[in-house]
């Protein structure tokens, strides 16, 4: 009986459309994000698109999806037999209650479970595609999509199947079994946030009921390697999970048991017909009597009729649980990311409208196509449906009062979801305590987009299903029209004149609200719109009236439909559309350049081809640089006259100089000198110049250029935000032409350049080379240069470029600021123009006063203090600890958040919006990155701008790294080593989560290649704990060695090993093998605290046995790891509270020692005097090491006698 | 009023569901009787400008149907056969929605209109009921009160009475009974009583065409004298199917009844009885049958 039962469910099931309908789209979307770049389904960047992980994480995110159509089954399984009617005889049948709902839900579930396959089956089919890189894949495994399939999306689909099996049975309706469904999502993130914490990720991966915290858990750390051929084991917490939860899911399949009522659903029976039979005669006196009023057709009938047809559509859309739901997700989906969207480096910004803003674009977007697409269907083919279309069609309503009022009632339900969007924004501003909601920015920034876009996913839907045979067909275009968007771009197809509701985006600041940048957005929202407008009127001309449902008729009565006004307004949208297009290709193609992303890199691609002849070729070196940008913030343009004093430093002449200019300027005027252009390549903006008489050893010639930044009209992306109204921060790389080439210059990614047929094991010189020492890695052609850069702008802005301001003269409403060096600094310039307020202070260093600048956007007070505070520490610690500064004066200057990081040219910091100056820092747990950020800017100025690195590995360690180091000082000495230890925590899992996305190779700290995770977050870790090691003076000994043999010295450059050296000559001889360990290999530990147990002695005293497990690992750079021999002191620690604690202070402190420990389990016991009972006890407790799992470091002190 | 004049279509599947049909339909009720499938119901969605026949015009006073749809449509109720209601919405919003598109955008002449007809369709009591819980009958007294709004002078009911019990079957007859003088309705039915209680003229269509046309008295008129009724018994039934032109059986008390069209009496033992109409739509259907 039950399989007969769970038989009939099934086939009933598969042949459900909804079914078909969800799990296309579940196929489509897996399909797209293995085979497009734009659709990611969690982070799968650095692996192979069939890795195991990849699988698993594709698997588990969709069965997460698929909940919502497993819910739809499962309810419909219990509930349809009420809804249809077919319950009584049912009921009347032998049939028991056991084989029936059982029968009913193992059907339903086995439906899902077909369906599903659709998402395994999409992965593997997605990795046969064509043109996906060979390199992004690894060997087909079918045990991997199994595995995912059975281990991971089945039993998750079980435990919620069986969850929403009960609510339907209890609740008997589809809503309960959704809106259960939303509760235990909503449920299951909130949990998920709030046991996001040290210490609770056991309790967080076993109360997850989709097992994927205790997955998580497991797969934390792993490397790219682990990630490309391990399964996550079913064993542990993931089993004890798993095991756990279809526990839970027997239980509620045993409810749903004992909730199922065979009686009929009530409410509905007794018709309310006795009330009334025979009786109108009796009442006649009270009732209404039929009167003879005359209908009216006149032209306000007819809007009468159109609006009463729209808010009857309205009313359909919004009274459907469906449209309830689909709110409710995208609310589910928008609040997650509302709520982290001032998160930056895990520290917390202000909520400025703006981050809502961008967050809801994120989040919310995908509502609105949903929620046009499904509605157009719904209500296109509703009166049809419903059987009402003859009623309806019969009366006297004109033709176009069926079509506009969907429209009008989708873009209206769209709107509304836009508001309720903003509502949520604003709801998570007040939660979080901010309070400057900034109505205006949502309206313009968020609400009159979305409804611009809302009103042509309308148009554009209504008309699909107008052209349609069904609504299936209709929902089928649609997604054929999305997928055809991303596969359009992805093809290098990126122009908005065809990419329907196309527009480029507005980056939205506080220097400059929407900016230009909504000037191009409007030009090509006129132009969908005309385009709208003929869809609008084409859907009019081929509805459907009566009983003619098929295309071709219609079509052939289409030319009747549009005479008289239509036709004339049908025209005039036309000409608007080809008139509004021409004018946007005018300003995108003519005015502008239009490439598509694709193009651009195939560029580079063959740049390299034609140029990279010429790397290391010897050239002339700059020696001085004269600029005079003119900058025009109304215009958005910037002229740069500028001359270069060039210098023969190779020891032989010289014959020829390589020009390359940069990829965005016009260049009006070049003046080599006496030289004749020998090649050029005009598509890289590249030229070769043969001097007529060779350049000698030493000999010094000037040549000068003028360029011109900025194009005007709009282009078909953003475009630049670099010179713009209010904000200007340019450097010279936009500027000014480079007199040779560099490798740095070239594609990267491994894939792409395999896809150009580069060599993509091409990488920075070893190490080893000291041919590289002749060149620093900021720019090939100029070591130590001095600068006299004048900047105009208008005279309301301020213009800042690096050096001293020598002169300012103001005319006819402009400014010219004119700022000059005394002393060589790096050919590295930044120029920036807004309107800023300025704060000024002053720190004395040995060589006396330094004045310090903050140049700020007059409402970005808030952190100004801390700023100040931060720079002045820095200024005063680096110099005094490392060697003098070597300017008078620092600045910082923030710039609009069209970007988000902070640069350090010389004397001179540009520092975007979103990271310094909004910085809210109300937790004092959490990393003050306004302080990190500035000290980490300002020791730039020694680590880059006094010693740079030679071109090639290790380099940015000698700058990036000792940025991180000298950062730590300053943080430390203003906010003490628990902000420190809180930093480090932070960079220690970023650090050991990155590395498994590395897919290239893991190098030592002294061979980075450029890569952040090695030289900004174990740079830090490295450093922290070799000054813990070695102590700081040793360190610094070593840096200010470095400082005194480099610092602005010409050419050979110091590399990573040169300070490895000088180091291992201060360290002393018992640090070598730490120093080794640290730099020069990638070593890992793993201590543990196994069991920590007190006993009071009958002195008072407390004895407390520590048993400890350590041990040491090396990786290689593909993560594969051997074991080490340890032999190595070890801090440990005894506390009356948890050091990560708040109010953690040094009081807390019983004992802190070092021990020496070896590979292995060990114990350790320690007396202390008699005191506060002893209650943390923590091996390496502080984390100072790179400690491979850092969570077992601490565990509580039991009691002797519990044992 | 209405004149229907060679009026044929033809469905894309070849099918042709109105062959040549000429209609003339004075005021007052018309009843349109035929089987299944005769091309009642294409006939009636022509004539409600839901459908373009493929030849042929339909002219209701000086509007021509086809040409000018819209100005129909200002005049027209219709009732189709087979309509459904949207789910969650009461009849008086429902009645009101409609109102609003018979051209009534005054909300005060809306709510007299709608209550007025909710109350002669005795749909009062149950007004913001949601009208997907309607019994069937409720549902078409809906139905025709929603085709009543604006007192139309062409009101088309397509098998209204199809499914209802005989009480509300006659509940619904009497509303259309009591619809105003000089207007056309155009009852659509198989049921002949339907037509034989409420039509003073009525058509017969069979197989695409109108096989008789008239007022029923004339047609009845037409058999007297030719109608023989005889009991039988089951078994002898094919036999008398062979031998006269039964035009239809009935049973009677376990008995069966059959009814003779004929001119003289085709045996002794068989009685003359008075035609019925029928009587003159089963011997119609017959000698349409036999002449295809």
């Amino acid at each position: 009986m039950f399989a007969s039962v769970l038989g009939f469910e099934a086939r009933y099931q598969l042949r459900n459309p909804v079914l078909w309908v969800s799990f296309g789209i579940f196929f489509l979307l897996t399909f797209g994000a293995v085979t497009v770049d734009q659709i990611q389904i969690g982070d799968t960047s650095n692996i192979k698109q069939n890795s195991p992980f990849a699988i698993v994480q594709t698997v588990f995110v969709m069965s997460i999806f698929a909940l919502f159509a497993v819910a739809a089954f499962v309810a419909n399984s219990v509930t349809r037999d009420d809804e249809t009617g077919y319950g009584p005889i049912l009921r009347a049948t032998p049939l028991k209650k056991a084989p029936y709902l059982y029968g009913r839900f193992a059907g339903a579930y086995a439906a899902a479970a077909i369906g599903f396959l659709a998402v395994p089956a999409a992965i593997l089919i997605g990795c046969a595609m064509p043109w996906l890189d060979p390199e992004t894949l690894g060997p087909t495994n079918f045990g991997h999509y199994a595995y995912a399939y059975f281990v991971i999306a089945l039993p998750t689909l079980f435990v919620f199947a069986a969850m929403l099996f009960a609510l339907a049975t209890a609740t008997r309706s589809m809503m309960g079994a959704y809106l259960g469904l939303i509760a235990i999502l909503v449920g299951w993130v909130v949990s998920g946030i709030l046991l996001d914490q040290p210490g609770l990720e056991k309790t967080a991966a076993m109360i997850d009921p989709s097992g994927f915290a205790a997955l998580a858990e497991q797969m934390e750390y792993w490397t790219a390697a682990d990630r490309n051929t391990r399964l996550p084991e079913l064993t542990g917490g993931f089993l004890l999970n798993r095991a756990v939860w279809f526990g839970f899911a027997i239980a509620c399949l045993v409810l749903a048991y004992t909730f199922y009522r065979p009686d009929v659903k009530s409410a509905k029976a007794p018709k309310p017909e006795k009330v009334m039979a025979g009786k109108a005669g009796v009442a006649s006196v009270n009732l209404p009597a039929r009167t003879d009023r005359k209908a009216s057709f006149t032209a306000a009938t007819a809007r009468r009729q159109l609006w009463a047809r729209t808010v009857f559509d309205i009313k359909a859309v919004v009274k459907s649980p469906a449209f309830f739901i689909l709110l409710v997700i995208g609310l589910f989906n928008a609040s997650g990311a509302l709520w982290f969207a001032n998160e930056f480096r895990n520290t917390s910004i202000e909520p400025v409208t703006r981050l809502m803003v961008g967050a809801l674009q994120g989040s919310f977007g995908i509502i609105p196509v949903v929620i046009a697409a499904y509605y157009a269907g719904d209500l296109v083919w509703r009166d049809r449906e419903r059987r009402m279309h003859e009623i309806i069609d019969a009366a006297p309503v004109a033709d176009w009062a069926f079509v506009l009022p969907k429209v009008l009632a989708i873009f209206l339900v769209l709107v509304s979801t836009a508001l309720v969007g903003a509502i949520a924004g604003i709801s998570v501003q007040a939660l979080k305590g901010y309070t400057n909601f900034e109505l205006g920015g949502y309206l313009l920034w968020w609400v009159i987009p979305m409804t611009i876009s809302a009103a042509q996913l309308a148009v554009l839907s209504v008309f699909f299903q107008t052209i349609s045979a069904n609504k299936f067909m209709g929902w089928g275009l649609i997604i054929v029209y999305l997928i055809s968007t991303l596969t359009l771009s992805n093809l290098g197809f990126e122009h908005n004149l065809y990419q329907f509701g196309g527009s480029p985006g507005v980056p939205l600041s506080a220097f400059n609200g929407m900016g230009h940048f909504w000037i191009a957005r409007s030009w090509f929202d006129l132009y969908w719109g005309f385009f709208c407008i003929i869809l609008v009127i084409a859907a009019y001309g081929l509805w459907r009236r009566g009983a003619e449902t098929r295309l071709m008729p219609r079509l052939r009565r289409f030319p009747r439909r549009m005479a008289g006004a239509t036709g004339a307004v049908l025209a005039l949208s036309f000409a608007g559309f080809a008139g509004v297009g021409g004018w946007i290709f005018y300003n995108t193609n003519v005015l502008n350049i239009y490439q598509s992303s694709l193009a651009v890199e195939r560029q580079l691609a063959d740049m390299e081809k034609a140029l990279a002849e010429f790397e290391g070729a010897p050239g002339p070196t700059i020696t001085h640089v004269v600029l005079d940008a003119d900058l025009r913030p109304k215009t958005r343009t910037a002229t740069t006259k500028g001359s270069y004093v060039i210098e023969n430093r190779t020891g032989a002449p010289l014959a020829r100089m390589l020009v390359v200019w940069p990829r965005d300027v016009r260049v009006e005027a070049f003046d080599p000198g006496a030289a004749k252009l020998e090649q050029s390549w005009p598509e890289f903006k590249s030229e070769l110049w043969a001097f007529e008489k060779p350049l000698q050893p030493g000999e010094t010639r000037t040549i000068n250029f003028t360029t011109v930044y900025g194009r005007p009209g709009f282009s078909n992306t953003a475009g630049q935000w670099r010179v713009i109204g209010n904000g200007t921060f340019i450097d010279n790389f936009e500027l000014t032409p480079m007199l040779g080439v560099s490798q740095r210059f070239w594609l990267t990614d491994r894939a792409r350049r395999r896809n150009y047929e580069l060599d993509p094991e091409r990488r920075m010189a070893k190490l080893e080379d000291g041919s590289a020492n002749g060149k620093h890695y900021l720019r090939p052609d100029s070591e130590w240069v001095t600068s006299d850069i004048t900047v105009h702008t208008d005279d309301d802005q301020i213009p800042i470029a690096p050096g001293y301001q020598v002169a300012e003269e103001k005319a006819n409403g402009r400014i010219t600021r004119r700022f000059e060096t005394e002393a060589p600094i790096q050919h590295f310039f930044s120029i920036q123009s807004a309107r800023y307020d300025l704060r000024t202070a002053s720190v004395d260093t040995p060589l006396g006063p330094v004045k310090l600048e903050i140049y700020h956007h007059p409402e970005h007070t808030q952190n100004l203090e801390r700023i100040e505070t931060a720079m002045k520490a820095s200024v005063r610690i680096f110099s005094e600890r490392f060697s003098p500064f070597q300017f008078r004066q620092m600045r910082i200057l923030e710039f609009p958040g069209y970007a988000t990081f902070a640069q350090a040219f010389a004397n001179t910091v540009p520092f975007s919006e979103d990271i310094g100056w909004l910085q809210a820092n109300r937790d004092p747990d959490k990393v003050d990155l306004v302080t990190f950020v500035t000290a980490h800017e300002i020791a730039h100025q020694w680590w880059a701008h006094q010693v740079i690195g030679a071109d090639k590995q290790g380099a940015t360690m000698l700058s990036e790294s000792f940025a991180q180091y000298s950062a730590m000082l300053v943080m430390e000495d203003l906010m003490g080593p628990e902000q420190v230890r809180q930093f480090l925590k932070v960079e220690l899992d970023a650090y050991l989560t990155a590395r498994g996305g590395e897919v290239v190779e893991e190098l030592p700290l002294i061979r980075v290649e450029n890569q952040d995770y090695i030289h900004y977050n174990k740079g830090a870790l490295v450093m922290y704990f070799l000054r813990n090691e070695v102590g700081e003076e040793a360190v610094n000994r070593a840096l200010n060695r470095l400082l005194a043999e480099y610092a602005f010295k010409p050419a050979p450059y110091p590399s990573s090993s040169d300070f490895v050296s000088l180091l291992r000559e201060e360290a002393g001889p018992q640090h070598q093998d730490l120093i080794t360990d640290l730099f020069e290999r990638i070593t890992l530990y793993d201590a543990k605290m196994l069991q920590a147990t007190r006993q009071r002695l009958p002195d008072g005293r407390w004895e407390v046995a520590l048993t400890i497990e350590a041990r040491k690992l090396y990786a290689d750079g593909q993560g594969q790891e051997t074991e080490a021999d340890l032999n190595e002191p070890f801090e440990i620690g005894v506390f009356t509270r948890k050091p990560e604690s708040q109010g953690f202070s040094r009081a807390d402190v019983l004992a802190f020692e070092r021990y020496d420990l070896k590979t292995g389990t060990q114990t350790v016991t320690l007396v202390l005097p008699d005191g506060p009972e002893p209650l943390f006890a923590g091996i390496d407790p502080y984390v100072k090491r790179i400690d491979r799992n850092s969570d077992d470091n601490l565990i509580v002190v039991k009691s002797a006698d519990d044992t | 009023m209405l004149h229907i004049a060679e009026l044929t279509h033809v469905y894309a599947n070849g099918v042709r569901a109105l062959d040549n049909v000429n209609l003339d339909v004075p005021a007052g009720m018309f009843g349109l009787l035929g089987p299944n499938g005769a091309g009642k119901s294409t006939l009636m969605r022509s004539i409600a400008t839901l459908q373009s026949p493929g030849s042929g015009t339909i002219r209701f006073g000086d509007i021509d149907v086809l040409k000018e749809p819209e100005k129909l449509r200002r005049t027209l109720g219709y009732l189709p056969q087979d309509f459904g209601v949207y789910p969650r919405v009461s009849a008086r919003d429902m009645l009101d929605h409609m109102a609003i598109l018979k051209g009534f955008s005054k909300a005060s002449d809306r709510a007299e209109v709608v209550d007025g007809l909710l109350n002669q369709v005795n749909l009062w009591p149950v007004r913001n009921k949601a009208i997907a819980g309607f019994s069937g009958g409720m549902r078409q007294r809906f139905g025709i009160a929603q085709a009543l709004i604006g007192n139309p002078r062409l009101i088309i009911v397509d098998e209204p009475t199809a499914g209802l019990d005989p009480e509300e079957r006659n509940r619904f007859l009497n509303l259309l009974a009591e619809i105003g003088e000089g207007v056309v309705v155009i009852l659509s039915t198989h049921i002949v009583e339907d037509v034989a209680d409420l039509c003073p003229r009525m058509a017969i269509l069979a197989g695409g065409r109108v096989v008789a046309q008239g007022a029923p008295r004339d047609l009845t008129q037409a058999l007297r004298g030719r109608i023989w009724r005889k009991q039988i018994t089951r078994a002898a039934l094919e036999d008398y199917k062979q031998r006269f032109n039964v035009i239809s059986t009935r049973l009677a008390g376990g008995a069966t009844l059959i009814n003779v069209l004929s001119d003289a009496a085709p045996e002794p033992d068989f009685t003359p009885v008075e035609g019925n109409l029928e009587d003159v739509y089963f011997s119609t259907l017959a000698a349409t049958r036999a002449a295809a």
